[in-house]
């Protein structure tokens, strides 16, 4: 027993390897990977979800090739997905396909292997919520676009004025979700030597023969993603409290509308 | 551009010519020849399932039809494509059984989203004419309510305000009153009768029979996807010569 909490909770020792301020740089990383990752995935989710909603004939092939891209990026490891960027730029310039000139991307002060993680992270995000954007647009009641349409707007400005604004709103929660289970995913870009706070646990663990390092990790990690499941659990419950009360006074029936 | 005169005051608004509409097998409009002239109220009567919401749909083209033609002010709408698309469903206003608010926009911006974001009107302008829209639907006091704040009736006096708010040639009401509680319905109407002393050509479907007698101009009985009888009201509803029309108005009056 002593043992089990000398392994785990002996916060003295991570004084010895100058641990704390390593593991909260670590942290600082992860914060930074997890952000920057989960705003640019939003947005390549919506763009994917917008051109897969497209009408008519003529984008029958761009609708074909985000149904492509979303069921592969979904379907394939998020791991693979980092080998597989980071290795493709430098081929590709030994190669002579992109001029060497480009450099590797070293923007922000950051290693190569974080923007390798930042790439991976929307591209695979990008997907899993475009999917959820996609259900939120879908959940939005077709009389709100033959409204849209009827005072004139095209379909661009009906799904920018009112269906999106609709959508989003509906999905804001399962969206959290996804950041959250991003944030924890970011642990992977570890294997592209980044110095992500699962990365430095693991070193102090192997200098110290210890785990407490690992254990502030989850900690840190916690500190933000239970209060963040709290908040979503509190605005479905919102919602639904909403929804029960009957939303408007005056709830029309459905199902009477003639052919 | 308004009508050169010669074609004057009896010109025909809107004229349907053989129109057809299916939906899968499902073959709702049967050829249908119809036209209303410019300042009349017509009224459509039918069974649920007559085609009268599909009508709707074809003449502000949400669902073109197949077969036949739709003249606008003479102009021949139902070829149009993209941005012509786009210009026929600004001049047909349309107002919906189930009011289709805009949920997330005040009852303001429920009417300054089309004339700001399709005819890129100044704010200002469109706010300004909106205010004007709510008052005449007697609602400039709840022009910052969002829709799930106001009654049902009021939500469709905001509807009507929205489809008003482009200047549209014709106005078409879906079954306004069908979704609102009977003591909400008389403050719809009430709109509807003033719009229709103001002269606007209006395309009204509706279990009102009352309101038919008393507003149109015209009243049409559809069934199965055909124009049963079409007349002056006292004739299609006190003296109606189809046996289908009987059997509805029977029904109907009943209760």
């Amino acid at each position: 027993m002593d043992f089990i909490l000398e392994y785990y909770f002996d916060f003295s020792i991570l004084s010895d390897v100058d641990g704390w301020s390593r593991i909260l740089d670590g942290f600082w990383i992860t914060l930074k990977l997890s952000i920057l990752s989960g705003i640019l995935a939003l947005t390549w989710g919506l763009i994917l979800a917008m051109l897969r909603q497209l009408p008519g004939k003529a984008f029958a092939p761009v609708r074909f090739l985000t149904i492509a891209y979303i069921d592969i990026f979904r379907g394939i490891p998020l791991l693979l997905v980092l080998f597989l960027v980071s290795g493709s730029l430098l081929a590709f310039q030994s190669e002579g396909i992109i001029p060497t000139a480009l450099g590797l991307p070293r923007f922000l002060g950051e290693s190569e292997g974080f923007w390798w993680g930042v790439i991976s992270l929307t591209l695979t995000y990008g997907a899993y919520m475009a999917e959820v954007y996609r259900a939120g647009i879908e959940a939005v009641p077709e009389g709100q676009s033959e409204a849209a349409r009827s005072v004139g707007m095209s379909h661009r400005q009906a799904m920018r004025h009112i269906i999106v604004p609709q959508a989003v709103r509906k999905v804001i929660p399962p969206l959290l979700n996804d950041f959250i289970a991003l944030m924890k995913d970011t642990s992977l870009v570890s294997v592209l030597a980044t110095l992500e706070v699962v990365q430095v646990g693991r070193d102090i663990q192997s200098e110290t023969f210890n785990g407490t390092g690992l254990v502030l990790g989850a900690l840190l990690f916690l500190a933000v993603t239970i209060p963040l499941a709290r908040w979503i659990d509190y605005m479905i419950r919102r919602e639904q409290r909403k929804t029960q009360r009957g939303g408007a006074p005056a709830k029309p029936p459905t199902g009477l509308a003639g052919a | 551009m308004e009508a050169t005169a010669g074609t004057g005051r009896t010109e025909a608004m809107l004229r349907l010519e053989g129109v057809h509409k299916s939906f899968g097998d499902l073959h709702v409009l049967r050829g249908i020849d119809f036209e209303v002239t410019r300042g009349s109220v017509v009224c459509i009567l039918g069974p649920s399932g007559s085609g009268k919401s599909t009508l709707f749909r074809c003449v502000n083209l949400l669902a073109p039809p197949e077969r036949g033609r739709i003249l606008l002010e003479g102009k021949e709408i139902s070829a149009a494509r993209g941005e012509d698309l786009d210009f026929v469903r600004r001049r047909v206003g349309m107002v919906f059984q189930q009011f289709n608010l805009f949920p997330h926009k005040t009852a303001l911006e429920n009417v300054t989203i089309g004339p700001t974001t399709v005819l890129n009107m100044d704010p200002s302008e469109a706010r300004k004419n909106a205010t004007e829209l709510l008052q005449r639907v007697g609602l400039d006091d709840k022009l910052g309510e969002y829709p799930e704040r106001l009654s049902g009736g009021q939500q469709q006096r905001v509807a009507i305000a929205r489809a008003l708010a482009m200047d549209p040639q014709v106005m078409l009401f879906d079954e306004v009153t069908s979704a609102l509680d009977p003591e909400l319905v008389k403050e719809v109407l009430d709109v509807m009768r003033e719009l229709a002393a103001e002269g606007m050509t209006m395309i009204v479907v509706t279990h009102e029979i009352g309101f038919a007698r008393d507003v149109a101009d015209r009243v049409v009985f559809m069934d199965e996807g055909v124009i049963v009888e079409d007349g002056r009201p006292a004739d299609v509803l006190d003296n109606p010569r189809e046996e289908r029309t009987k059997q509805f108005l029977g029904l109907v009056l009943e209760h």
